[in-house]
């Protein structure tokens, strides 16, 4: 007997949207995840939702994808999306005949480009180089990447769908040559179980070769880490692209009170390769300069990394290190997306990966999949995650409750964070003023949201709250929230490590991203956060 | 012209110009802020003297134990509220409750009498910021096995208007309330009801109680320090959270002290630049209100906190000294892994010779015959892993003034 239809290995954005499509259609599913959700690649990103100009010239099929995608996900998301536009900047060191080229590449995409003068750039944007040559615009936007995932897995639940955190895949349960589920253990508790389904998805992002390998099924999934930087302040008001075949640090992206700049590429041997480094830092800051001089001066929060999914086709190249492939360029492998049918390619039943692809694409991807699994099941209900809000509409009601309750720039971020769960939030700052107050200065997160938060039943680490309500993500890294947070989650101490431990990982986690670029402010800073552990509470380390 | 001149006006700053005030000299100070004592919880730890005296080019190993033990002794006649011996640790209790040690500490922060309590009776100030009693209660229970840990809630009118629009109190704001007029009566009050309910009971109970009080520092202040001497159980201070009161109140005692004895301060402005005269350093260029003056002087300190005070800015390219320009040492790698663990930026800083001069890069040169360089601002310590930041800019800038 299957416990579910489905499972889904992988809570990135790709593995959440399909349990959205999936229990949309009606199919009982449930999505297993390792970490938390958005802990993978999908939180490790640019956050920019392509126009598909950046693929334009070397990807046409990818390109018509973003551009696509692009559209429906400003229309059915948009509180996750930032409309900022975007354009593609030729500056003097850029080859001049690509800027022909591209302009051609986006009208067979149907890209719509508009150019600008340099003049009227240098109003609209005038932290940028004084000397670019030529400037368009395009349809870029931005998109938080956290809040669309928690978006998709609370639609999701809202249709039936279920999802684990901290569930471990630890391999596939084979009868004869058919996949009847999975054996998955509790990370938090050491548990293993055993899950029946008729249908296992691999969305396991940069582990899905992992993933396959437990039976023996080759999956050539290549790593590609990329660094990014984040800056304390929005440089540019929207997204400013190079425009010359993609490289190194050719992207500004502005989200809310910051900036990043990214990326590099190299590949790695596991996902778990993820530390940002000193050179890579060094290289994006030399490269960022010829856009925004002096870019050295702006402060810079921390560096982060993430590692891509790269799909090459050629199944019989086992590994990386090939002669043909060249280890510094990811860039060389499409960025679009497969879906393995493991029955067609590997003679295994009932088992399907979706290994590729964007955040951009993340629906599409989810869409291809779902299509294939209802087809197996014979469902015939249609898609409709393209047309169908992701969020439901905030009632008026609560945005006046809130309005008054709170400080005006928090609310809106709260409201979306928690959707239908700010009324029991707001309950709480009403029976108590005082938890109203910001817990997280730098975020603007109340204390009444981290307290709900770190109640969640899916909230298991300090990093879990960082990640569903931006707590020590700004400018102090989490020099005071960290301490301040320490009540909450004391109040559930029977799901949380030791309170000593849970500071110590999270302080080295934070510190991981600032390492490389241990300078100016954030140096000071770190400091400051060393002696406030260190010596006042007296964490060892 | 002045004797001397110290750039930076902390602890380490501040201490050197007492001394040498004290010593007759005619002293300015020009501090841009007020550093990191408001920061810290107060007192002031050496470390284990007997290891890093040993270290080698740590500033202890420079200076040596008799000059340490002289500042040290030194520190606690200026300011009798702070009490310590050589080689001696005492307890105190962390803003959570844990115990921790720490070699001179202030009036009202020593925690050793907890160790023959028997009931622990914690304060907690209604809406106190930063202050989380569960968790001190908890962390108590582990620490004082023998111990009852009761907490005792308590409300001050004072604060009605803030509690009422969900505003909380500083530890700040509760110390600087207790040392004011109504606060002194509010205190009384407050005690004595304590004091009521305690006579009630049976005598043994009575005799074994410990009072903790968070957001409070008696230290320096004597109308406090009357009150808690006539409660019939003590009464302990928690070391804070910053903004720390403690510290806040040592930073105005060594001020005021510093001025009494004729010193004078110029605060809220930078030095720029050191004028030079050959390998002297002649005259401290200040901008202020759009101006550049010039103060000149026989000697100089340069007592500037290092990357936290100021006195190092760190770019992508390159560490740099913000006064002088002096060379810096910095470590190849500068960092770890494991964040409060050993990390090596923090050991950068200026090299001195044994007098506290800077040397040239890899040799022992003296660059310049009247500087002398102290506290943060020195090289190849950590603070936090040597667990000495008040020792080396107590025992630096004592050093400093003597020699001034
Ligand atoms: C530096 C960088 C910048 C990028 N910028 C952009 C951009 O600006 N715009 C854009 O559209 N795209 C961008 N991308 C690409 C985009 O981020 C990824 O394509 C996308 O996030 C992948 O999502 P995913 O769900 O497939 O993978 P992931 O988010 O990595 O999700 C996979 C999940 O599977 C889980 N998992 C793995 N193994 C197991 C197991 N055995 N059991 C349980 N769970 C498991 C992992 O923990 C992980 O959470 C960027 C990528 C990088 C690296
Ligand atoms: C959060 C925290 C907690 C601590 N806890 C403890 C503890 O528990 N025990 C302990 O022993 N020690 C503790 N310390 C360490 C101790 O307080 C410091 O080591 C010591 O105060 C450093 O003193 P300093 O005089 O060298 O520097 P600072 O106190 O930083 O003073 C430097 C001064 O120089 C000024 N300045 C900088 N540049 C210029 C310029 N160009 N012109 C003029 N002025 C300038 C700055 O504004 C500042 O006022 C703590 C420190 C911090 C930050």
């Amino acid at each position: 007997m299957s416990d579910y239809q489905v499972v889904i290995i992988g809570g990135g954005a790709t593995g959440v949207g399909i349990l959205r499509d999936l229990s949309m259609r009606g199919v009982s599913a449930l999505l297993l995840e390792q970490g938390d959700l958005a802990h993978g690649t999908s939180s490790r990103f640019h956050g920019l939702l392509h126009s598909g100009a950046r693929y334009a010239v070397k990807d046409p099929e990818s390109a018509t994808e973003c551009i696509d995608e692009n559209l429906i996900l400003k229309k059915i998301a948009p509180h996750c999306i930032s409309n900022t536009g975007g354009w593609f900047v030729q500056t003097q060191d850029d080859p001049p005949d690509y800027v022909e080229q591209w302009i051609k590449a986006c009208a067979e995409a149907h890209i719509p480009i508009r150019e600008i003068s340099p003049s009227e750039a240098y109003r609209k944007e005038p932290l940028m180089s004084k000397s670019v040559l030529r400037v368009f615009e395009v349809p870029d936007a931005t998109v938080d990447g956290f809040k669309i995932v928690w978006a998709n897995a609370k639609s999701a639940r809202r249709y039936g769908g279920q999802y684990k955190t901290y569930h471990q895949v630890e391999r596939l349960v084979m009868e004869k040559e058919r996949v009847v589920g999975v054996v998955t253990k509790n990370l938090l508790n050491g548990e293993e179980i055993m899950v029946g389904c008729d249908i296992v998805v691999n969305a396991a992002g940069a582990w899905a070769s992992l993933v396959a390998g437990s039976i023996d099924i080759p999956l050539d999934v290549i790593c590609d880490k990329g660094t990014l930087l984040a800056f304390n302040q929005r440089l540019f008001q929207r997204v400013i692209n190079r425009l010359r075949p993609s490289g190194d640090g050719d992207i500004f992206v502005p989200h809310e009170t910051i900036t990043i700049l990214g990326t590099t590429s190299q590949f790695v041997d596991s996902p778990q390769e993820n530390d940002p480094n000193e050179e890579e830092v060094k290289k994006l800051l030399q490269i960022g300069e010829q856009v925004l001089p002096n870019l050295t001066k702006y402060r810079v929060i921390r560096a982060f990394s993430g590692v891509r999914p790269l799909h090459r086709e050629d199944h019989d190249v086992p590994g990386v290190n090939v002669p043909g492939i060249n280890k510094e360029e990811g860039r060389n492998v499409s960025r679009s997306f497969v879906l393995i049918d493991h029955g067609v390619h590997n003679g295994v039943q009932g088992f399907i990966s979706i290994v590729g692809g964007k955040f951009t694409t993340y629906r599409l991807m989810a869409e291809k999949v779902s299509d294939w699994v209802a087809e197996k099941l014979g469902n015939m209900t249609p898609c409709r995650t393209a047309t169908e809000d992701l969020l439901p509409e905030i009632p008026e009601n609560l945005w006046k409750k809130a309005a008054q309750l709170l400080p005006y720039a928090p609310v809106g971020k709260m409201l979306e964070r928690l959707q239908e769960d700010t009324e029991s939030v707001l309950g709480e700052i009403q029976r108590d003023p005082r938890k109203g107050q910001m817990l997280c200065e730098c975020e603007m997160v109340s204390m009444a949201e981290v307290e709900k938060t770190a109640a969640d039943e899916d909230t298991h680490h300090l990093a879990d709250i960082r990640r569903k309500t931006r707590l020590g993500m700004g400018t102090c890294q989490g020099a005071y929230c960290t301490y301040r947070a320490l009540p909450l989650l004391w109040k559930r101490q029977e799901k949380y490590d030791a309170i000593e431990d849970e500071l110590r990982d999270f302080l080295n986690q934070r510190w991981k991203g600032i390492r490389p670029i241990l300078w100016g402010q954030q140096l000071r800073e770190t400091e400051l956060t060393r002696a406030i552990y260190a010596s006042i509470l007296q964490v060892r380390g | 012209m002045w004797d001397g001149i110290i750039i930076g006006g902390g602890l380490a700053g501040l201490l050197a110009g007492i001394r040498a005030s004290e010593r007759g000299k005619h002293i300015l100070i020009i501090s841009e802020g007020v550093g990191s004592l408001t920061y810290s919880s107060g007192a002031l730890d050496f470390g284990d003297a007997g290891q890093l005296l040993n270290q080698e080019n740590h500033p202890y190993a420079l200076l040596g134990e008799t000059s340490i033990r002289a500042g040290m002794d030194y520190f606690q006649r200026l300011f009798p509220d702070y009490q310590g011996k050589w080689g001696v640790t005492q307890n105190l209790l962390t803003p959570l409750g844990s115990p921790r040690k720490a070699s001179i500490v202030p009036y009202g922060q020593n925690a050793e009498s907890l160790q023959d309590a028997r009931r622990i009776v914690l304060m907690a100030p209604d809406g106190m910021k930063d202050f989380f009693p569960e968790i001190i209660k908890t962390n108590l229970e582990r620490s004082y096995p023998q111990c009852v840990v009761e907490v005792y809630p308590f409300r001050v009118g004072a604060f009605e208007s803030w509690h009422a629009i969900g505003k909380s109190v500083t530890g700040m704001e509760y110390a600087k309330y207790w040392q004011s007029g109504p606060g002194i009566s509010e205190l009384k009050r407050v005690l004595n009801c304590l004091t009521m309910i305690f006579d009630g009971e049976v005598s043994s109970k009575k005799n074994e109680t410990a009072v903790l009080f968070p957001g409070i520092a008696t230290a320096f202040s004597d109308p406090l320090k009357e009150i808690l001497s006539e409660t019939p159980f003590p009464v302990i201070e928690m070391t804070a959270f910053p903004p720390s009161a403690s510290g806040h109140n040592l930073y105005c005692a060594l001020k005021q002290k510093f001025k009494s004895l004729g010193g004078e301060l110029l605060f809220g402005t930078g030095v720029q630049r050191i004028e030079l005269q050959g390998k002297l350093c002649d005259k401290a260029i200040v901008k202020s209100k759009g101006r550049y003056t010039a103060f000149s002087a026989r000697s100089f300190i340069l007592a500037t906190g290092g990357i936290f005070g100021g006195g190092i800015e760190v770019t992508p390219e390159a560490a740099q000294e913000t006064v002088l320009g002096l060379p810096l040492y910095v470590p190849a790698e500068l960092t770890n892994s494991e964040f409060l663990g050993e990390q090596p930026y923090a050991h950068m800083g200026i090299e001195v010779d044994s007098e506290l001069r800077p040397t040239g890069p890899g040799n022992k040169e003296v660059l310049f015959e009247n500087l002398r360089v102290i506290g943060r601002m020195l090289a190849h310590w950590d603070p936090w892993t040597d667990n000495c930041g008040g020792g080396v800019s107590l025992a630096t800038g004592w050093f400093a003034g003597e020699k001034l």
